[in-house]
């Protein structure tokens, strides 16, 4: 199967916009620990990462779809060309460029990180897992691991000499990672042997590089049951030595890889650790039992990396379809519709078109937006750090809060909107010739890993909402408060800006009925209940908001535009309004959806849901 | 050894190029611009020779402040330093090979690396003038014998080709009827085609190390040279559409048609 073409498009103007202009990437680079960036790095970097991007990672998007990986002898086969991929990327170094400089880094911000990730995922998101993984698991090295581990793994890892994974989920510990079964026992030599079958793992296995470094949750023989009786083990397929050489095989062997509706040319597999008792593991930081908290280090990356792969399909799929529907010519204008002998016009001249295309675009931009903000948030948390504690908590506080509603909102609608470019398509966009299709089915897993969409409703509203005593949500309140106060006479957007203080409002009755319920055990069952529609409320809110934001802010330095430019702020605009009139009503009412206090779904018995 | 290469800032073919009603230039708003896709063929030529034999990479443009873009593009690459000839206004392929030839002039490199053309106006012309004005030997269109998916354009091998003690250059050249080989004695000018090499990326390290590295800005006047064009554009215009195609009902017509009235066959 040979390499095809790249569909893989997106426009840098936007992210350029998102970037500079609404979330101030001047304020950030230039200034410690920042200081080796300004806005030339950042422009240079992006440009070549959308050129490597066209040129190597999408050619193999579709190719590596169609021919899958394979297991062989026990061992994966990723697709033709995916080997390739994997050098020219660490060449590029592209993966490190918000890694610190002691571990071979750039030290960058993460606002540029976040960008340069969506725009190698859009190309080719099977692929991105793998570096993605190896990515996050020396992350958690360098933060939890002890010197020795530091000094073994993590530059290994980061410049693709060898792969990582994380290995959580077991055939009955899935959303429930405290039921895993996998144990570990204490050799003399302070090392453990490991045992257990780890299950759905992505990159598990594969030959991209020379080793793949398993970091595994497991049980030490004798610990509490739960998650608190979980630590984190160090697990190399291939046995190391210190000086970074191989010392042969370690009793990980893989079971079998999944047949998967998307993300098809990354290998998702079942291992078995330990069959032959020969399975050696380090514990993390020489600390036992802390694995599950060590583990979230990992897994608030993960998560935020899943909105950013979410976002990067949804926009691949709109330019997909915005380029088709300005070609495509089907039906008369509206204007001529009776007369048979009218031209034929590109779809895009159809109001149900450009419908789905605003709404598409709108999405895109704002979810892109709000992950900027999450990312720019741990910027200013890291610069703040030692100098002003109570600026620190306040973004470190917004990270917190946000990482459920970036996974979750934009894994939701990427797929919605993914399906809604085929839909634009007509025929075309369902048969594998055009590109949405396969990103539809890519983007699915999207608000199944990394935890349901559901665990990160309940994330939400039953840790995120009530942290530091509510802080973080009043702060997050406070600011979109802030913004409406200061935009609600706007000559342009006032109308819309009320718009959005009635959804805020909405938000706010909704979470008042969440704290009442979780103080009423009669109401509990309501809390699950709303969890996702909370969730989706408040997504909604904060994405209206910074829509409204780039459109101000793109009025303002836009005035004197001309040509494509003036074009591409208009396009601001009209993002914004379309979301404030046609998403933000949505808040309203599902706030008063909430207000029913509906229990239909559990009081149902499971017999009458049928008798299957 | 030292070898001095050229980048050009043209439009991204990628840019939809319109003419100005009036004729006089092309719209540039809203245009992206990159480095010479030649240009780069002849950095990346330039970065393997350097890393096989040893000694730097100098890259030069010509224009105005904007130019240094690309000069940072091909720093990114990993050119040691760049020179910058600072001037806006019209400018000709003598103009142009003038300016050049003083900057190799003060640079004494081992090598000229220039595109063939440069993709904006197609010309074709500046290398061959820099080498007369020069009096150095010449090579153009520079092309290799292996294909760009061989193990040695994988493994960067330069397809130019040194002689003993570095004192000449062999060079394959890509001309109508395949490939003919020269052997140049140094200094020399090579130009290049498009089938040389694939150019890198610029890596990350690189992008960040080329903020550093010196461009030095230089003048016509500074050079002495006297940049007022000998050619000038008149006025610019779109190709005329093309006409729809014909069908023809059996071959014989086909080559009827190619022979009368095409003339080609
Ligand atoms: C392609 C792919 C790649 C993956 N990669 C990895 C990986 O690299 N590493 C890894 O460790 N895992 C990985 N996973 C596993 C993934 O994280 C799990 O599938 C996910 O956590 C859900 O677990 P589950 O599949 O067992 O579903 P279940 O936990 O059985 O969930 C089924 C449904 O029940 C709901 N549910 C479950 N428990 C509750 C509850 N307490 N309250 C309310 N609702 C509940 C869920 O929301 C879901 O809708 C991967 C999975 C896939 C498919
Ligand atoms: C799997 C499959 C099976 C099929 N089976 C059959 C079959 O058995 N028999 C058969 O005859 N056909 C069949 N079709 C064709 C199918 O009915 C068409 O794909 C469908 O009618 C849409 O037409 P299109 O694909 O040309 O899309 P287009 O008509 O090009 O539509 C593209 C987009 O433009 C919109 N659009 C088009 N015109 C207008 C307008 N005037 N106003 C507003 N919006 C407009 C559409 O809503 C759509 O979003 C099949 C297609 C598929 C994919």
């Amino acid at each position: 199967m040979s390499a095809g073409i790249n569909t893989y498009k997106t426009d840098l103007r936007e992210i350029f916009f998102t970037l500079f202009e609404q979330f101030g990437f001047g304020q950030v680079a230039g200034q410690a620990p920042f200081d080796a960036w300004g806005p030339d790095e950042a422009r240079a970097v992006l440009q070549e990462t959308y050129r490597f991007a066209r040129e190597v990672l999408g050619p193999l998007n579709s190719s590596g779809d169609r021919e899958g990986c394979r297991l062989e002898n026990g061992a994966v086969i990723t697709p033709k060309g995916f080997k390739d991929a994997w050098k020219k990327l660490y060449e590029q170094g592209f993966k490190t460029v918000a890694v610190s400089p002691d571990h071979g880094g750039q030290g960058g911000p993460i606002m540029l990180q976040v960008l340069i990730e969506e725009i190698l995922s859009g190309a080719n998101s099977a692929f991105n897992m793998y570096p993605g993984l190896a990515f996050g698991a020396a992350e958690l090295i360098a933060e939890c691991g002890t010197p020795e581990q530091k000094k073994l793994y993590v530059e290994r890892m980061l410049n693709g000499t060898w792969g990582g994974t994380m290995c959580l989920t077991e055939p009955h510990a899935g959303s429930d990672v405290g039921a895993a079964k996998s144990t570990a026992r204490k050799n003399a030599d302070g090392t453990y042997s490991i045992r257990g079958t780890k299950i759905f793992i992505s990159g598990g296995d594969h030959d991209l590089a020379e080793n793949v470094v398993h970091l595994v949750l497991a049980r030490i023989e004798g610990a509490a049951p739960g998650t608190k009786g979980l630590s984190l083990f160090i697990v190399p397929k291939i046995r190391v030595n210190a000086d970074g050489s191989l010392a042969g095989g370690n009793d990980v062997s893989v079971g079998s890889i999944e047949h998967k509706m998307g993300i098809r040319a990354s290998a998702t597999c079942v291992l078995n650790f330990g069959e032959n008792d020969g399975c050696v593991g380090e514990l993390v930081g020489g600390v036992e039992n802390v694995g599950m908290s060590q583990m979230f280090k990992m897994m608030n990356g993960a998560r935020i990396a899943v909105g950013i792969q979410g976002v990067s399909l949804a926009s691949a799929a709109y330019f997909n379809a915005l380029e088709y529907a300005k070609d495509r010519k089907q039906g008369a204008h509206l204007s001529k519709w009776k007369d048979p002998s009218a031209p034929r016009v590109a779809i895009i001249e159809h109001p149900d078109v450009r419908r789905m295309l605003l709404e598409m675009k709108a999405h895109v931009e704002g979810i892109r937006a709000l992950i900027v903000k999450l990312a720019m948030h741990t910027d200013k948390a890291q610069m703040m750090a030692g100098k002003d504690d109570d600026q620190a908590a306040y973004h470190r506080g917004q990270v917190e809060l946000l990482t459920p509603l970036v996974k979750s909102y934009a894994s939701d609608q990427a797929f919605r909107l993914c399906a809604q470019g085929i839909q634009v398509y007509g025929g075309a966009g369902y048969c594998q010739d055009y590109p949405v299709e396969q990103y539809t089915r890519d983007s699915k897993i999207f608000s199944i890993y990394e935890g349901t969409n559901h665990i990160q409703a309940m994330d939400l509203v039953g840790r995120k909402m009530g942290q530091a005593g509510g802080a973080n949500f009043q702060q997050f309140m406070a600011d979109v408060g802030g913004f409406i106060e200061a935009n609600r006479e706007h000559k342009v957007y006032g109308e819309a800006v009320k718009q959005l203080a009635a959804a805020q409002e909405g938000v706010m009755a909704s979470a008042m009925a969440v704290l009442g319920w979780s103080q009423d055990p009669s109401k509990m069952t309501l809390i699950p209940l709303s969890a996702n529609r909370f969730l989706n409320m408040m997504s909604e809110l904060a994405v209206g908001w910074l829509l409204l934001d780039a459109a101000i802010i793109a009025e303002r330095v836009g005035e004197k535009a001309t040509g494509d430019e003036k074009a591409f702020y208009e396009g601001k605009k009209f993002s914004a309004l379309w979301y404030a009139r046609n998403v933000l009503p949505n808040v309203e009412q599902a706030a008063r959806m909430m207000a029913l206090e509906d229990t239909s779904s559990v009081e149902i018995s499971n017999t009458a849901f049928g008798s299957i | 050894m030292k070898i001095l290469v050229t980048a050009k800032r043209v439009e991204d073919p990628e840019s939809k190029i319109k003419v100005k009603p009036d004729g006089s230039g092309i719209v540039q708003e809203g245009l992206k611009y990159k480095i010479n896709p030649f240009d780069e063929i002849g950095v990346e030529e330039g970065l393997r020779l350097v890393a096989k034999h040893g000694g730097e990479v100098v890259v030069v443009s010509i224009g105005g402040k904007e130019v240094q873009e690309q000069l940072r593009h091909a720093l990114a690459m990993g050119a040691t330093r760049a020179v910058w000839v600072n001037h806006t206004g019209p400018l000709d392929q003598m103009g142009v090979a003038g300016l050049l030839q003083k900057v190799a002039e003060k640079e004494k490199p081992d090598l000229v690396i220039l595109g063939k053309q440069a993709i904006d106006d197609d010309q074709n012309q500046v290398g061959q003038y820099l080498a007369e004005f020069l009096g150095w030997g010449q090579a153009t269109f520079a092309s290799k014998v292996e294909s760009l998916e061989s193990e040695q354009e994988k493994n960067k091998v330069p397809a130019l080709q040194m002689g003993a003690d570095n004192k000449s250059v062999r060079v394959v050249r890509e001309v109508d009827n395949g490939l003919a080989t020269l052997e140049c004695a140094l200094p020399a000018v090579v130009t290049t085609d498009l089938r040389l090499n694939l150019p890198r990326y610029a890596s990350l390290p690189g992008i960040m190390k080329a903020k550093s590295k010196p461009i030095e800005e230089l003048t016509p006047a500074k050079l002495s040279v006297d940049v007022t064009p000998k050619v000038q554009v008149l006025k610019m215009a779109s190709p005329p559409p093309r006409k729809a195609g014909i069908k023809v009902p059996d071959v014989a017509t086909l080559v009827d048609k190619l022979r009368n009235e095409a003339k080609v066959v």
